[in-house]
């Protein structure tokens, strides 16, 4: 992988054999790593459709000699799934708010220079630094205080916003030139619209990456949603497919049926985002 | 006009500022002053059990043999994982972005996909994969005629091995990150160097790796943060083994904290995680300010 | 301009906010509004993993004789219900009734989040001590408190492969030590790849056990005996296993791989659970394993387990939640229980059933209850225990000296037991 770094990165302009023959060493280069990354996900997949006996069998078979779904179908016999998923698309909604102020907050930090601006934002990244097992039970006695626990909005708030994201967009917003930002003030735009109608289309490769984070975040809420509810009406889905495991292990068919089946979703999310990641756009204005 | 513009950054940040007041900072403090007492379960049901015990908690973790343990195996972690995150997900980066067939979109969803997966699916996967004797990995060794590698069961090579895992659940998303910023890059700046006739290697480093500094910033800091409070793959799949020469720091305060209910000694653990994590990074903005006009 | 739009998302996520909170509080538990016993109450109950999806259908029956009771079962995934215990105990908001595993009771017994329900034992004749067995009612004991009632049991037996033992000479399992350590070296003594035993080194009361079992008391008061003779023996035999190869040190494997076909590892010593997990996973070995009551040295104690039921400190259904312990405690339920989950009742009597009495299992499970003892009933045990593992493992990995280990441990644990 690192000779790679040594390969230059934008196509010349004429394609010559030369650069062809590069093409195809780089495709197939990454089609070895590709392969190897993907193993592991091949073998969830596959033994979700193994009965449990094959499962734990040596030696170990790739592909399942019977297969079934019948872990699929306990799978939604076993979980309140309309329940669960209406949590965590609820959960998926808000964090996405939480995407918007987090933007919000990485525009100010990156193009406004304001008293106190870099200190503050020393603060917002130590946040990111303290191990959260330490801080949770505080958030908690917080969120209990509020009379928050049990709701929902107990489940979203704490995490609506986090330093990641912050630094994120500040860090690709101070890229873009101020110039641009003076030029739209000039046209007498307020410093909102500035936001939602200049910065943010030109952040959208960030926008989509952490649209994305923030769609995993949400789709795989856990520890949270436990600790908060009291009710199992306010469980997630991952929070029910833990369920599935007993106290002694085994039901391993089943939590990869239950895995797989967390990350069709993601995948499919993944696969419609990328494409505004990638999309070659330019940007008006700048240079 | 000017006055809002003085004020809209507060606006801005407000909102953001006051949630991470209440959810982060407050929480921060609250910890601070339970490493200062004797707090667990006890203290927790009843306050008035509570004990100050001054610096105790901080002098006790400081000389447990098991923490400066697992502050050795962190730094291993960090200093080699850092690294090889990066280099791994900048050059897969590069490969996508420099592919003009069509394939090579369909890399990014490949190289992504392990950053969706769950770690304790794919912790069953991989134990399996790591088996000294039935294991994927040293079936391929052995193919090969090369000795058989003890991947879980060495006190290096387990390090090696978690690591391994982690680069692997790592790639995608900074692999992602960098692709974003690649194409932040104008493109009229490679015509430019294209007409001066600069080779490949040259528009790498002169255009692609100044215009990603940022990127890269930011993906060594948070991939160092991550690396610091590495848990997930040493919890599930050795759980510190063999001999804690896998426990992490954060697997030593979760261990203290959630296991043992010691509040107070794992609040004291994590205070000099917190501070050793600040120093580091602070060093890493100095770097930064010094190279770039941050 | 700006300012009024900033304002407006603001205000308005404010409101959505509102909504939800409010809208979810509406549903909050209608038990904190209840108070009288005529009144319909609702009962919180938690229970733990799989198995607690199973408690609404044996809560039905409840309902049925309570009409005036609606049961509202909660199951918390067993990895982080202690996080989630934990919560409960710092908010003092947690269910009514609650499930608690034998080892936590000395921990969240003396943070005082469960109630001692000794005082109201004689309303319910189910809830009787001598119902249960002597080791459960341990359990249930704390600082001279009762906390809780047994609820189901599990105890370690021996399991092992009938064939394969047949084939070194051993038509039964091993009755004592050296039985065990001799068929241990036949079966090693197989070849290939094969070894005589699996001993889980995970396994944090695998010592603790085989030290009873050789005399030791384990602690006396806060003095612990971990450097004495009967202690240090039994190590040194566990140990044995790993230094002459007949268990795996790191084997890799789940049991049931290594416990089919040709067996890897022939025997394992665990609890009932593994009867249905064998069942499930290896149907083809049928006919070709049992369960065998632990080899004996001194004594074949065998270590206690299992959950008990217990009544939240801050309930306000008091009553209520006694009452439901003591419809679970009926060896009827109990039996029902063990239908629907395969837990071994606690309840002495639920042992006279037909099913318990004529399967072999069982009846193996039967008798090793008649020799269990919960693991210490300490708050640290838990420290205890796991200091216990990280030394056993420099002793079976790293090939330190038993005694030198035993004299460091039996120091570090009069720290841990005198609080440092």
């Amino acid at each position: 992988m690192k000779s790679s770094s040594t390969a230059a990165m934008k196509p010349m302009k004429s394609t010559n054999r030369q650069e062809k023959l590069f093409q195809w060493f780089v495709g197939i280069i990454l089609t070895i790593g590709g392969i190897l990354m993907l193993i592991p996900f091949f073998w969830m997949v596959l033994s979700s459709l193994k009965h449990e006996s094959e499962l734990m069998k040596l030696p170990l078979t790739i592909f399942p000699s019977s297969p079934t779904l019948e872990n699929f179908t306990k799978l939604f016999e076993n979980m309140n799934f309309a329940v669960y998923l209406k949590n965590t698309l609820i959960i998926v909604f808000f964090s996405f708010i939480g995407l918007f102020l987090n933007a919000a907050a990485g525009f100010g930090f990156a193009k406004y220079d304001f008293k106190g601006r870099d200190s503050l934002f020393y603060i917002v990244l130590a946040t990111m630094m303290i191990p959260g097992q330490v801080t949770m039970i505080p958030v908690y006695l917080i969120l209990n205080m509020m009379n928050l626990t049990n709701t929902m909005i107990g489940i979203v708030l704490p995490g609506l916003v986090g330093a990641f994201g912050i630094f994120l967009f500040r860090q690709f917003m101070s890229t873009i030139p101020n110039e641009l930002l003076e030029a739209t003030r000039l046209d007498g735009a307020s410093e909102f619209r500035l936001f939602v109608q200049i910065i943010l289309p030109l952040t959208k490769p960030i926008l989509a990456v952490q649209g994305i984070l923030t769609f995993i975040a949400g789709w795989n809420s856990f520890l949270w949603p436990l600790i908060i509810a009291n009710d199992e009406k306010l469980y997630t889905l991952s929070v029910g497919l833990s369920l599935l495991k007993g106290q002694y292990g085994g039901n391993y068919a089943l939590q990869m049926a239950g895995s797989a089946f967390m990350i069709i979703p993601v995948i499919i999310i993944f696969i419609i985002f990328q494409k505004h990641i990638i999309e070659n756009y330019t940007i008006s204005g700048m240079k | 006009m000017k006055g809002s513009v003085n004020r809209a950054p507060y606006y801005f940040i407000a909102p953001t500022l006051i949630l991470l007041t209440i959810f982060s900072l407050l929480p921060i403090f609250v910890a601070l002053f339970i490493s200062f007492t004797n707090m667990d379960l006890v203290g927790l049901a009843d306050y008035s059990n509570i004990k100050f015990v001054g610096l105790k908690n901080y002098i006790n973790v400081l000389a447990d043999p098991i923490f400066l343990k697992s502050i050795g195996n962190t730094l291993f972690y960090v200093i080699i994982g850092v690294p090889l995150v990066i280099v791994c997900s900048l050059g897969v980066a590069l490969m996508i972005n420099f592919g003009k067939a069509r394939i090579f979109k369909a890399f990014r969803v490949i190289f992504y996909m392990p950053a969706v997966t769950n770690v304790v699916a794919v912790a069953v996967v991989w134990g399996y994969m790591y088996n000294t004797k039935f294991g994927l990995f040293n079936y391929i060794l052995e193919s090969i005629h090369l000795p058989a590698v003890p991947w879980l069961t060495h006190p290096v090579w387990a390090k090696l091995s978690l690591i391994l895992l982690a680069v692997w659940r790592a790639i995608g998303l900074n692999m992602i990150i960098f692709i974003a910023a690649l194409q932040g890059i104008p493109k009229s700046y490679y015509e430019a160097a294209q007409l001066d006739g600069a080779s490949n290697w040259k528009q790498l480093t002169s255009i692609t790796l100044p215009m990603l500094r940022f990127a890269i910033f930011f993906v060594s800091i948070t991939t160092m943060i991550g690396w610091l409070q590495f848990f997930e793959e040493p919890f599930i799949m050795t759980q510190g083994k063999p001999l804690d020469s896998t426990t992490s720091v954060a697997l030593f305060i979760y261990r203290n904290g959630f296991q043992l209910s010691n509040f107070g000694y794992a609040a004291a653990g994590s205070f000099v995680l917190f501070f050793a994590i600040i120093i580091i990074t602070l060093i890493q903005f100095k770097f930064q300010n010094k190279d770039t006009d941050l | 301009m700006k300012r009024k739009t900033m304002a407006l998302v603001l205000s308005s996520l404010m409101l959505v906010m509102a909504a939800l909170t409010g809208c979810s509080s509406s549903n909050k538990d209608s038990s904190e509004s209840a108070g009288g016993s005529d009144k319909q109450v609702t009962l919180n109950v938690w229970g733990m993993g799989e198995e607690a999806k199973s408690l609404p259908k044996i809560a039905e029956d409840f309902e049925k004789e309570n009409p005036n009771i609606k049961i509202k079962v909660q199951a918390l995934p067993w990895d982080t219900a202690h996080d989630k215990l934990l919560t409960a105990v710092a908010s003092k908001q947690g269910p009514d009734v609650l499930q608690l595993g034998t080892t936590w009771v000395p921990e969240f017994g003396s943070a005082k989040a469960l109630m001692d329900i000794a005082p109201m034992l004689d309303q319910y004749p189910e809830l009787k001590p001598d119902n249960f067995y002597p080791g459960s009612i341990n359990t249930t004991k704390f600082d001279g408190a009762t906390i809780g009632v047994p609820w189901y049991v599990d105890t370690r037996v021996l399991y092992y492969r009938t064939d394969i033992l047949q084939s070194v000479g051993y038509n039964e399992a091993p009755k004592t030590w050296d039985e065990l350590k001799d068929a241990a070296t036949k079966l090693k003594a197989r070849g290939g790849d094969k070894y005589g035993i699996s001993l889980d080194t995970k396994e944090q009361s695998l010592a603790f056990m085989f030290a009873r079992q050789n005399g030791s008391k384990l602690l006396d008061g806060n003095k612990p005996l971990f450097n004495e003779a009967p202690f240090v023996e039994a190590v040194d035999y566990l140990n044995g296993f790993f230094k002459e190869e007949l268990a795996p040190i790191d084997l890799g494997m789940d049991i049931i791989p290594a416990f089919r076909d040709d067996a890897i590892t022939p025997m394992f010593i665990s609890g009932p659970w593994m009867v249905k997990i064998i069942n499930d996973q290896a149907p083809e070995l049928e006919g070709k394993w049992a369960t065998a009551v632990l080899p004996k040295k001194e004594n074949n104690i065998s270590a206690l387990g299992g959950s008990n039921l217990t009544v939240f400190q801050y309930t306000k259904h008091k009553d209520e939640a006694m009452k439901f312990l003591a419809y679970m405690s009926k060896p009827e339920t109990q039996l029902k229980w063990m239908e629907l989950t395969n837990s071994l009742p606690a309840a002495k009597e639920a042992w006279n059933s037909d099913v318990l009495k004529n399967n072999k299992n069982y009846k193996v499970f039967g008798d090793q209850m008649e020799h269990s003892e919960p693991m210490p009933m300490i708050k640290p045990y838990e420290a205890l225990s796991q200091k216990f593992l990280s030394t056993f493992e420099q002793i079976y990995r790293a090939n330190a000296n038993v005694q030198d280990e035993m004299n460091k441990y039996n120091k570090e644990a009069e720290d841990i037991l005198n609080n440092k």
